[in-house]
């Protein structure tokens, strides 16, 4: 037989009902506090209030305990490493959990796939091959949140709860492309080394530094431009409702991305340069993206409708996507206090229309 | 653009909760500008939880503190409110982000970029918004 370690005399003591109620309410913890419900429900904002509220910038302890609660002094400790705040933080983490939560949709109810049209071959096979890349990309931004996850020291719950968040919209976006490249008579499309080293880079990051910045800010930016211009060539409804609600949640992720790269730098300026030598290392991926076929060609053939116009429009939209993408990452840099312009790596091609600091590159 | 358009996006999340509940809850201020020429009108929209909380013309845009601002001339403007009557919500060329990702003719700005995102983070809620004027048959 097995010795567990029981404590049998409690047991007899329960068993006649004798109960010691002395520990009940000599809880080392906050009595009194009555979080109140705000217009949506009660929210995790509204629930920060009093002792609770408080979140350390270095916890004491690595252990799963409720912050705020009464921990027992012998409590294991889980190994976190990431147990500073700022590793982690932003000023609007739990209104974009609570957001998060609020706006989940489901790829299997949420999308009318029984309205799909049958659509020209050259279209649904640039569909598809533009639903392969998405659907390859967007699962590491699942994988890199789930690797770090266990990591984070508890404390930080708030920050665990929306990565949680983001590893099932991204799952759903994995599901949602994988589904809509297989429901009208396409399939999956090529693969490309190109783009598996780019994941690769933020699945091997060294630090949720490196990789939070790496996915967030540049990874998950593109993709947001991507997604609003597939809500733009869309050829039905049908897509077009996928790429709209694709584009609410990455848009949350970058979100989070950018506040948090500013809580960061702010509570340690001297980080930056880290931060720009990872850039400096990731922001390849935007020469190579706009440089394969495999992504560039679907794109402007959905803008464009054929081959033919396709021909005719050339590198039209494609620059216009990647003109958005540079711009837009550059401002979110700007604001998280990284400023980039005039330090991003690209052929010179590639910028014509940048504003690299010193005006518009032409 | 008129204030019956932002009259009838709060109508509509008024009379039809159990469609905006569904998308989930925003916090928006976003201004919606129309350019005429010199002239300039603007008006606002607040998104709170489920609700529009304000809807109409704006006299102090600065006093609004808009997260964002979506702003194009008037005929782009007529034209995507044609267009959403005439189909019953805006067509693939006609939506909010499709009007808008070129920066022409429609422009989405923001000193903030986060208060950007915004208008991606709802878009669907905003677009289900603009498409209520198919409801209401409200044209320029």
């Amino acid at each position: 037989m097995t010795t567990v370690s029981a404590d049998l005399e409690y047991l007899r003591r329960a068993e006649a009902g004798k109960f010691d109620w002395g520990w009940l309410r000599d809880t080392k913890s906050e009595w009194g506090v009555k979080a109140q419900p705000g217009k949506v429900g009660l929210t995790m904002r509204d629930i920060a209030v009093g002792s609770y509220g408080e979140v350390p910038d270095h916890p004491s302890l690595r252990t799963m305990a409720p912050r705020g609660s009464d921990v027992d002094p012998d409590v294991p400790d889980m190994g976190y490493t990431i147990n500073t705040k700022a590793e982690v933080w932003s000023d609007n983490l739990l209104d974009l959990y609570e957001e998060a939560v609020s706006r989940q949709w489901s790829a299997t109810r949420d999308i009318p796939w029984g309205e799909l049209p049958e659509l020209d071959p050259d279209l649904e096979h640039a569909m598809c091959q533009l639903c392969t890349v998405l659907s390859e990309v967007e699962m590491v931004a699942s994988d890199f949140p789930a690797k770090w996850l266990w990591r984070i020291n508890h404390d930080f719950v708030e920050a665990k709860m929306f990565l949680c968040t983001q590893a099932m919209d991204e799952a759903r976006h994995t599901e949602v492309f994988r589904k809509r490249a297989l429901a009208n008579g396409g399939g999956l499309g090529k693969s490309k080394s190109v783009i598996e080293r780019f994941l690769k880079l933020i699945l091997d990051a060294q630090s949720y530094d490196e990789g939070s910045a790496l996915m967030h800010i540049l990874g998950e930016g593109i993709v947001l431009s991507l997604f609003r211009a597939g809500e733009l060539l869309a050829p039905s409804p049908v897509e077009k409702r996928i790429f709209r609600l694709c584009m609410q949640d990455e848009a949350r992720h970058v979100a989070y991305g950018t506040m948090h790269l500013r809580y960061r730098l702010e509570r340690d300026p001297s980080m930056a340069e880290d931060f720009h030598a990872y850039l400096d290392a990731g922001e390849e991926i935007i020469g190579m993206l706009f440089t394969t076929p495999e992504v560039v060609e679907p794109v402007t053939l959905l803008a464009a409708g054929s081959m033919k116009a396709a021909e005719e429009l050339a590198l039209g939209g494609a620059d216009m996507l990647r003109g958005r993408v540079i711009e837009e990452y550059l401002q979110r840099c700007d604001h998280a206090g990284l400023p980039r312009r005039g330090r991003l790596k690209l052929p010179a091609e590639l910028l014509v229309g940048v504003d690299d600091g010193e005006g518009k590159v032409a | 653009m008129n204030s019956a358009w932002f009259e009838a996006m709060e109508a509509d999340a008024r009379n039809r909760p159990e469609v905006y509940r569904v998308l989930g809850f925003a916090d928006l201020r976003l201004v919606v500008e129309e350019t005429d020429g010199d002239a300039v009108r603007c008006f606002g929209l607040v998104l709170d939880g489920y609700d529009v909380e304000f809807a109409g013309e704006l006299d102090d845009v600065d006093a609004f503190r808009p997260d964002a601002t979506v702003t194009g001339p008037r005929e782009a403007w007529d034209e995507m409110a044609a267009n959403i009557v005439a189909n019953g919500g805006a067509d693939g060329t006609h939506t909010l982000n499709a009007m808008s990702i070129a920066e022409l003719p429609l422009r989405v700005w923001s000193a903030d970029p986060v208060g950007r995102d915004k208008f991606f983070r709802y878009a669907e809620t905003l677009q289900v918004l603009f498409d209520s004027l198919a409801g209401a048959a409200i044209t320029a």
